[in-house]
């Protein structure tokens, strides 16, 4: 039945392709979005998410599907540089300035993809992915960009800790907190770039943000936790594809796989808030429990 | 590169030249003059809003002097930020963030490290130790949020001694923290100064004050004295920076 359920779909070369896809972007997903949710990041990692969006349809109106990467890869360095840069004046606060950039930047791709004549698949597509029909080339576009983004983190890791826990005091010692926030939007946008023929750009949030808050419940380690947020990711990924593959195979329901893949990992951020409240609940009663 | 000459007395660890700090181009405080020596340790007195946080943010270069001058270790501020610790107050940190005592005093060795490399034996060796200077050794596994104020308060001082420093600055160390905890500071920070280090700590508790430094510097808006503390915190002085709302008495005073 676990066979049946769990291996048995990726037989298939196109499921093969898109598990493997998946893995690498739950391995991407889980070590950055711990960056992400420590850094408070999360609204921030949304409008990037956003502002990618255009740079998509751009891309693929120059070069088609090939073109749609470095379209995107354009667009969100341009814009994690621009919200660094807006961020920085005090007048305007960082929500304020983040809305701004969402919409602005999301219509343009909208305005962009309305003049053409196959306008809602094209957005569909855009906005959703296509997990399905992914191809070697961008399997491996998305394990360059994994491999990057880990050495970033290998350079940048306990410096970005310290930022996120303490920026006084980070500045105290002489850190760039304006560079080293820099250096976070880029790899989040990098993540966005790799995601975006996946999930699409709506759904890749998820994948930045969900895999280290479900691991945030379950431990206050942070060893820990990077190795539960990848866990999530992958598991996710690999449970999304499973379902939805079955949903279509055995009863007929045609299940969109980049969002199904989002619902198992909500799934698991459930199942994870509810292991970490009972344990918190059995800890409470614990006799010997030392609470501050 | 070779000093021309050697200095007979080693310089001052603080020297505040008639000095003005300013957020963009309001003045916050201004007049500041004054040394602090290695091994010495000032009190920055005044009430809420007296420039003191900003005056100790200056001294790290994260402020900029508008007048006159503040030099530190013989360097700009900004120059010296490697020899000179900075310890925030332990509330401001959000207490889910998980990371363990150790790993937070281990923070303190990151400039040391560098980037890429991970903390070696000599940085968790320097890390233990400092925690052990302040009394939490047995504490290092815990998160840091699960301690109490006073022991968060200590393992950021311990943060700051695994960073060697040469000068100590700390932002309002003694708020909310207990007796017991307040005593490991005391003691932290006094083999601090006998080990040669300066220290600037930033208190409306007068009466730590007392105990905690043997200079004062009273501060509102611009330096009201700095000297030492039983000839700066005179209560004329006291009145006089705190705008009649300190409440004197024979030999009490209490500031409010």
């Amino acid at each position: 039945m676990l066979y049946r359920l769990l291996v048995e779909p990726f037989g298939f070369p196109f499921m093969a392709r898109a598990l493997t896809e998946a893995m690498l972007l739950g391995v991407l997903g889980g070590v950055v979005s711990v960056a992400v949710v420590l850094r408070r990041f999360a609204f921030v990692s949304d409008a990037l998410t956003h502002t990618v969006f255009p740079g998509v349809v751009i891309g693929f109106m120059v070069a088609g599907a090939g073109g749609i990467v470095w379209g995107a890869l354009v667009f969100a360095v341009f814009s994690a540089v621009l919200l660094t840069v807006l961020s920085s004046n005090r007048r305007v606060t960082e929500d304020a300035t983040l809305a701004i950039l969402l919409t602005g930047f999301f219509s343009v791709g909208v305005v962009l993809v309305s003049r053409r004549s196959s306008y809602t698949a094209d957005l569909t597509a855009f906005l959703f992915g296509r997990i399905l029909t992914v191809d070697r080339r961008e399997i491996l576009e998305t394990a360059v960009v994994t491999v990057l983004v880990l050495a970033v983190l290998a350079v940048l890791g306990k410096e970005l800790l310290l930022r996120a826990f303490d920026p006084d005091g980070s500045a105290a010692l002489g850190y760039r907190v304006g560079l080293l926030d820099l250096a976070l939007n880029v790899m989040v946008a990098l993540v966005v770039v790799a995601a975006v023929k996946a999930v699409g750009t709506l759904l890749v949030i998820a994948l930045l943000v969900v895999p280290a808050a479900a691991a945030r419940l379950l431990t206050d380690r942070l060893a820990l936790l990077v190795g539960a947020s990848v866990l999530v990711g992958v598991l996710g990924g690999w449970l999304g594809l499973a379902v939805s593959y079955h949903a279509s195979v055995y009863y007929g329901l045609r299940l969109a796989s980049g969002a199904t893949v989002v619902l198992a990992l909500v799934a698991l951020y459930a199942v994870a808030f509810a292991v970490g409240s009972a344990r918190r609940m059995v800890s409470h009663h614990a006799p010997a429990a030392e609470r501050a | 590169m070779a000093e021309p000459t050697l200095p007979l007395t080693p310089p001052p660890a603080l020297h505040f030249e008639h000095a003005s700090v300013a957020y963009g181009r309001t003045p916050v405080v201004e007049a500041v003059h004054g040394d602090v020596h290695p091994g010495e340790a000032v009190a920055l007195i005044g009430p809420n809003g007296a420039g003191k946080s900003t005056l100790i943010k200056a001294v790290l270069g994260l402020v900029p002097v508008v007048g006159g001058r503040i030099t530190v270790l013989g360097r700009a501020p900004a120059q010296a930020r490697r020899d000179v610790a900075y310890i925030p107050q332990a509330d401001t940190l959000d207490p889910e963030f998980p990371v363990s005592a150790g790993q937070v005093v281990l923070m303190g060795r990151y400039r040391r490290i560098g980037w890429v490399r991970r903390p070696g034996r000599a940085d968790r060796r320097a890390a233990a130790e400092a925690l052990d200077a302040v009394g939490l050794a047995d504490k290092a596994g815990d998160r840091f949020g699960t301690l109490s104020g006073g022991q968060r308060q200590r393992v950021l001082l311990a943060r700051a001694i695994a960073q060697l420093p040469l000068l100590l600055l700390l932002d309002e160390p003694f708020n909310g923290v207990d007796a017991v905890s307040q005593d490991a500071l005391l003691d932290a920070l006094g083999s601090l100064r006998a080990g040669g280090a300066a220290v600037v700590v930033s208190t409306h508790d007068l009466a730590l004050a007392h105990l905690a430094c043997d200079e004062v510097c009273l501060l509102n808006r611009h330096q009201f004295a700095f000297g030492p503390t039983a000839q700066a915190l005179t209560p004329t002085l006291l009145r006089a920076a705190y705008g009649g709302h300190a409440l004197v008495t024979d030999d009490v005073v209490v500031a409010q």
